[in-house]
């Protein structure tokens, strides 16, 4: 057991923790903050997978913009104190709760073994793949229309945010 | 195997994030608590991902995942906008009490 694996179950460990923490929350800001505690887990679990780059994008646009976002709307429409959901349909419940452990078990039988069929080392060397200015050599060079055509989405989704949040003129 | 780290681990914890994702979506009733969950089942497709670039060892990986983040900022101002003009119209984010469009 290294010190690289050994942080790695632990960041994943804290991740799947409080991500179960999200899903039990009463209350939708505590939920949002236990995700933003699993979210630079999930940061912490990039970087000893050799990203840099993506770590540090987790931090500043997931846990720092989206997350922030989703605090700013449970705020501005004060429904964090709204009283506890139990519309009472245990069924629903119930069929859900089988679902998610049908799932659970499709998915950990499906992906047992799926990482030894990947051949040994090929590719690049370590150094290079953490590399942020090799990653971005790529992006501007062969990505290039891929980000400029996200950039055109992401105008389009500000437009569209502001269209659906507007509030209509009385007549 | 990246570095030390063997991609069974990756993919178990990216395996057991998203059925965590999937309880949220399946068993809540808070329209935003259902909307994080999304978010976690996102972050959990994305670890996986990445492992896979880095057991790999191609940038493609972070590529993807890049872009994933970059559509997941759009989807998470869209989505709060909706459920912002939903609660305005509605008074209520409990995806029960949202029945216009059941019968």
């Amino acid at each position: 057991m290294t010190i690289q694996r050994l942080v790695f179950d632990a960041a994943g460990l804290i991740a799947i923790l409080f991500g179960g923490l999200m899903v039990v929350a009463r209350n939708a800001v505590r939920g949002v903050l236990t995700l933003v505690v699993a979210f630079f887990a999930l940061a912490v679990c990039y970087v000893m997978l050799l990203s840099p780059f993506i770590a540090a994008v987790q931090v500043i646009v997931y846990a720092g913009a989206i997350l922030v976002l989703f605090l700013f709307v449970l705020m501005l429409l004060n429904i964090g104190h709204m009283p506890p959901e139990r519309s009472g349909r245990p069924m629903q419940t119930f069929l859900g709760s089988v679902g998610v452990l049908v799932f659970a078990a499709l998915l950990l039988g499906t992906l047992r073994g799926a990482g030894a069929a990947i051949p040994a080392t090929t590719g690049m060397d370590p150094a290079a793949l953490a590399d942020p200015a090799s990653l971005s050599r790529q992006f501007f060079s062969e990505y290039l229309l891929h980000f400029e055509a996200v950039s055109v989405l992401l105008l389009a989704a500000l437009v569209g945010a502001f269209v659906l949040a507007r509030r209509e003129k009385k007549p | 195997m990246i570095g030390s780290i063997p991609l069974g681990d990756v993919l178990l914890v990216s395996a057991a994030l998203f059925s965590i994702g999937t309880a949220g979506v399946l068993l809540r009733r808070n329209a935003i608590q259902i909307f994080l969950s999304i978010e976690l089942m996102m972050n959990a497709a994305n670890l996986a991902l990445i492992g896979y670039g880095a057991a790999l060892g191609t940038h493609e990986g972070q590529v993807i995942v890049f872009f994933v983040i970059a559509i997941a900022a759009a989807e998470a101002s869209v989505g709060l906008a909706i459920f912002v003009a939903l609660f305005r119209h509605t008074e209520t984010i409990d995806v029960n009490k949202i029945n216009l469009l059941k019968w």
